[in-house]
């Protein structure tokens, strides 16, 4: 049993909902009054991919941190969106916002699948079977070729976001910082504010942290667990959609090393399952891995170090490590 | 007839050293309940290393490089433990971070590995040349070899757990970690011993296999999976169940690859998973484990 306090409050005991909805409404503000007195696009540009990664964050520490499901598959997600949608506005023509709806439906579909072999299993047998899924997906993208995946090279000239008859280059970097950002606050206030304080995140929790008592009240660790996946899944395929209208480009590279390390030293250094550690953790690892581009040839390594001192050094997050201990349970 | 008599030769000798390889994966998880996710990077690092002192460097012969590199690999595997492995024991989460720190070594050996010795494929000459020839059927001289020394391996840590104090140690604290620290087993070593004997057992593979397919710094994440897959349907902690099931699964994956393609191996060996998953989770041999 995982011996840790569930850090979050429900909206059943009511605390604070309004008052963090407010602060963090507030903070979207900031940042979209930010992006307007950013004059440096390479800066908004950065900015995007944050809040593009925040999303697919939250939605792993939803399933990772709250659930307490081992998945590693999110990248997956991530890539059948950003296939998905990329395939669907090209060959189907739809418009890029219906395309990414469409995506979503799509990593439904994964999530699903993914999960019911995953749910026979337990502990650390599903983070190597969801891993597995994800290390086997590539080749398969590139027998997809056959299918317009586009192989190796990818697909390129995805279209442009079109909002309301108005297109939106990948040039548009202003435009593009308020569009991922009002994408990513949304998701990330519907997955921290809406469904975590909710029944099916007291779910995941109770789960999480007593799973035959959580059975035992009448949880329904099937169906919550599917939902985890799904959940997770459907706001990790949006996210994927965006990144494909927004760089107009889809490679399997979305499957590769630098971007499950990036996701990974996320989460390690925010810490799991205590929002917001996850989000801060994005913030730190998207503006450092760019202020290490001129360290090229060793990021890798050390982003691979940054997942394992930090997660020895600070077992709960770098956030955890300066928040106050909470009170010894009496025995 | 003869082509599939071949490629059932080619799955049973392929079949030995995925042996070799999963009997460590299953030794550390028995022991530690750790599964480690950085046991095909360092299947790789035993290729690399059997190249810096065949080829690169020194030019020895392929069978003192193994010796060379056993006391090599077992210091690394005690490294391991001792440094990331031993830290977060007892701590909150514990299952999840080592989940995370394995993984980051991972990619620690992968892209340390990469900076070394270039992102390129290395070779190494097999230590014998030739084929026996018997009715047609072909197959190499080094093939039987490492066949044969994968079986040595194998039979030899089988000998060591059942007839041994420091294996019957191992099975101890597989069995009931608690007990056996009571009993007076220093778990601590245990575990050490079973990460350096883990490491050993699957550097080797790396380096037999070295002549047979190239080395690569991504190329242990293939014998990994391959490993657990093979972990799983033989049943955890059974390495009588790990034997046959090595056997079945690469004779499979022979006959995949030969009927549809090598690029289908990979996801022929994620079908199987499910396949026993599904059908018999608790693997051939093994107990089911929570």
């Amino acid at each position: 049993m995982a011996d840790r306090s569930a850090s979050i409050t429900s909206q059943f005991t009511g605390a604070g909902l309004g008052r963090s909805s407010l602060i963090f409404w507030a903070l979207v503000g900031g940042l979209a009054l930010l992006g307007g007195l950013l004059g440096d696009s390479y800066v908004r540009h950065i900015f995007i991919l944050v809040f593009i990664w925040c999303i697919v964050i939250a939605s792993w520490d939803l399933i990772l941190g709250y659930a307490g499901i081992f998945n590693y598959a999110q990248l997956v997600f991530f890539a059948f969106g950003a296939y998905g949608s990329a395939m669907l506005s090209i060959y189907a023509g739809l418009t890029p916002l219906l395309a990414i709806g469409a995506a979503a439906l799509v990593g439904a579909g994964i999530g699903v699948l993914v999960a019911v072999p995953s749910l026979r299993l337990k502990g650390e047998y599903v983070a190597l079977f969801t891993f597995a899924v994800h290390l086997a997906l590539p080749p398969l993208i590139q027998q997809g070729r056959a299918i317009g995946m586009g192989g190796n090279t990818g697909l390129l000239g995805i279209p442009w976001l079109n909002l309301f008859g108005f297109q939106v280059s990948s040039i548009d970097k202003l435009t593009w910082y308020w569009v991922s950002l009002a994408f990513g606050a949304v998701c990330v206030y519907l997955i921290y504010f809406v469904i975590l304080r909710g029944r099916m995140g007291l779910a995941f929790i109770a789960m999480r942290d007593a799973e035959t008592f959580a059975q035992a009240i009448g949880v329904n660790e099937y169906k919550y667990k599917l939902l985890a996946f799904v959940v997770s899944a459907v706001f990790t395929a949006v996210a994927g959609g965006i990144y494909a209208h927004y760089t107009s480009v889809v490679t399997p590279k979305v499957l590769g090393t630098e971007f499950f390390l990036m996701a990974m030293v996320m989460l390690a250094i925010g810490g799991m399952g205590r929002f917001p550690g996850a989000i801060a953790g994005v913030f730190t690892v998207v503006i450092g891995n760019e202020l290490l581009r001129s360290f090229d040839d060793y990021r890798l390594l050390l982003l691979g170090v940054a997942v394992v001192v930090t997660v020895i050094f600070f077992p709960e997050g770098v956030a955890g490590a300066f928040k106050p201990k909470p009170p010894e349970k009496a025995e | 007839m003869t082509q599939i008599v071949e490629i059932l030769l080619s799955g049973i000798t392929q079949g030995a050293v995925y042996c070799v390889v999963a009997v460590g994966l299953s030794l550390v998880y028995g022991a530690s309940r750790i599964l480690n996710f950085a046991h095909g990077s360092l299947y790789s690092l035993g290729g690399f290393l059997a190249w810096f002192l065949v080829v690169g460097h020194f030019n020895l012969p392929l069978w003192l490089a193994v010796l060379v590199a056993i006391p090599i690999l077992a210091a690394a595997g005690i490294g391991i433990e001792r440094l990331i492995i031993r830290p977060l024991r007892g701590s909150a989460n514990w299952k999840i971070n080592t989940i995370m720190v394995t993984l980051g070594l991972a990619f620690i050996v992968e892209n340390g590995l990469q900076l070394v010795f270039g992102p390129g494929t290395k070779t190494i000459p097999p230590f014998t040349e030739g084929v026996l020839e018997i009715g047609g059927i072909t197959l190499s001289w080094y093939r039987i070899w490492i066949f044969a020394i994968s079986l040595g391996l194998v039979a030899a840590l089988e000998y060591f757990l059942s007839a041994t104090r420091y294996g019957q140690a191992v099975r101890a604290v597989s069995q009931d970690m608690q007990g056996a620290n009571q009993v007076g087993v220093n778990v601590n070593q245990v575990f050490s011993l079973t990460f350096a004997l883990s490491v050993v057992l699957t550097g080797i593979a790396g380096i037999l296999l070295a002549p047979v397919f190239l080395v690569s710094p991504l190329g242990g994440w293939a014998p990994f999976l391959k490993a657990f897959v093979i972990v799983v349907l033989g049943g955890l902690g059974s390495t009588k169940g790990a034997f046959v099931a090595a056997f079945i699964l690469a004779i499979l994956e022979a006959f995949v690859i030969f009927y549809i393609g090598p690029s289908w191996a990979m996801p022929a060996w994620l079908v199987m998973l499910i396949a026993v998953l599904m059908i018999r989770p608790k693997g051939l041999f093994g107990v089911w484990e929570n």
